[in-house]
């Protein structure tokens, strides 16, 4: 999603583009990274639209501002939204990608997009989470031809995060607003919270919507530690991916994230005969195939 | 029950009656769920088709558990069939056979037929590659290996050995 395809006169001049997300820390929906640019010229017109951090203000005003900069004609704006099974199926893959390098690489992507639609960007501002030197690094390394200005809290320094971040907000709010479940089970419904962990109403909304088997709609980001109290008392369930990391990490005093497999069944055997035969003994040709011998059920 | 001397279990299965076809709805995952019994697949469990074709196998996508799936199904080969048994309770009896060793008998009802198997990956697209794939195999060698020579075979393929002494 973004602004008009047809790209302006300003578009070959200088322009500053702004980056910040929404929907980072909580345990359901999708990820929002929003850019918004404009020329540079347009800075300080930016700064009387009233643009603040999406967190201060509220809702109806978020609205109202997001509405208003989209017919803005000196302002451009897109949007990369991340499921939540994109986030779960990455950090939980065989080999794992933590939110950081996911969120740089949506990141980058709004960069690329913007700059490949034609646009002459020469500043991003850039909100972060993590280093911001290292993450500088690797963005100008990525994009040699433009300046960017990595900071915490940018979207409160920056009225141009401040917009993006108005961006990326209110289009997390609305996705969390219409989301339409995968899942046909009965008795859903959409009275999520905030998404944060700590949310009486989210917690209410997992809490209800568990189940011993399948654990959660796919809206709930299974990578999420919160996940584990939720079905400490549901069905097990063991992965190929999830064993060589276990073993990687005993090594290394057992500092890791959560896993799935660990539902609060710790000291249980993990064997890889739990996941499938082996054929392990018998000729090359049994072997390879994972054939083995049962004489009894 | 390995080859020992104290007891023997042999089995029966009946494929009479009339089976559910679970055909389109068994799926082999590539994680082990600790549980057994009822759960509610159709409503979490959505395969979708990806477009993607790999060894000619169509690519399906699923999630389970957070994890991205990737499978496709294929039909078990001409002549065979898959079938859910249970074992029939109260019928196992037991008696004394000639060498006075306990015999036990199970016996064994269908309770469901397929005709395809859908195969998961974690992670991997499918492909003719996947040990499971392979172990199909196996049918063929076991065919080559016990079928039969026929009396019309025998005549048309003159022995190798036995020409050579000619």
């Amino acid at each position: 999603m973004e602004s008009e395809a047809q790209i302006p006169e300003w578009a070959s001049t200088p322009c500053m583009m702004g980056i910040d997300e929404a929907g980072r820390g909580p345990v359901l929906g999708p990820m929002v990274y929003g850019c918004l640019y404009c020329p540079v010229s347009y800075k300080e017109t930016l700064s009387t639209l009233e643009f603040a951090d999406s967190k201060t203000l509220k809702e109806e005003k978020r609205e109202e501002l997001f509405e208003s900069l989209k017919t803005d004609k000196t302002i451009g704006w897109a949007v990369d939204v991340i499921d939540p099974k994109e986030l779960s199926a990455k950090m939980l893959q065989k080999n794992k990608i933590n939110l950081n390098e996911i969120s740089h690489e949506s990141a980058m992507g709004l960069v690329k997009r913007v700059l490949d639609m034609g646009y002459l960007l020469t500043e991003v501002y850039v909100d972060t989470v993590g280093d911001p030197e290292k993450y500088t690094v690797k963005l100008s390394a990525r994009f040699p031809s433009v300046k960017f200005v990595v900071a915490k809290k940018a979207d409160s320094l920056y009225p141009v995060v401040s917009g993006a971040s108005i961006v990326a907000k209110v289009t997390r709010d609305r996705a969390l607003r219409n989301w339409v479940f995968d899942e046909t089970a009965e008795n859903m419904h959409r009275e999520f919270g905030s998404g944060y962990p700590g949310d009486p109403a989210t917690k209410d909304w997992l809490e209800h919507h568990k189940h011993p088997v399948f654990g959660f709609p796919s809206l709930v980001r299974f990578s999420w530690g919160t996940c584990n109290s939720y079905l400490k008392d549901g069905v097990e369930v063991l992965w190929e991916a999830d064993k060589e990391d276990e073993d990687e990490s005993s090594s290394k005093s057992g500092k890791r994230q959560m896993k799935l497999s660990n539902l609060g069944f710790t000291g249980m055997k993990r064997k890889s005969e739990d996941i499938e035969s082996s054929g392990k003994g018998r000729c090359k040709f049994f072997e390879s195939r994972k054939l083995e011998r049962v004489s009894g059920f | 029950m390995g080859g020992g001397s104290a007891s023997m279990e042999t089995g029966t299965i009946n494929l009479a009656g009339v089976a559910v076809d679970l055909t389109d709805q068994i799926h082999q995952l590539p994680s082990c769920i600790k549980y057994d019994g009822p759960a509610p697949v159709s409503s979490y469990f959505k395969p979708k088709s990806t477009g993607i074709e790999v060894d000619g196998l169509n690519v399906k996508e699923a999630c389970f558990r957070g994890r991205k799936l990737q499978g496709t199904t294929f039909p078990l080969p001409d002549g065979y069939s898959g079938f859910v048994i249970g074992k029939k309770k109260a019928s196992g009896k037991r008696k004394a056979s000639s060498n006075g060793d306990a015999e036990m008998t199970t016996s064994w009802q269908m309770n469901a037929k397929f005709q395809n198997i859908t195969l998961w990956n974690h992670d991997n697209r499918p492909s003719k590659e996947d040990a499971f794939l392979r172990a199909f195999h196996w049918l063929d060698v076991a065919k080559a290996l016990h079928k039969p020579v026929t009396s019309e075979e025998m005549e048309s393929k003159p022995n190798l050995g036995a020409t050579a002494t000619d």
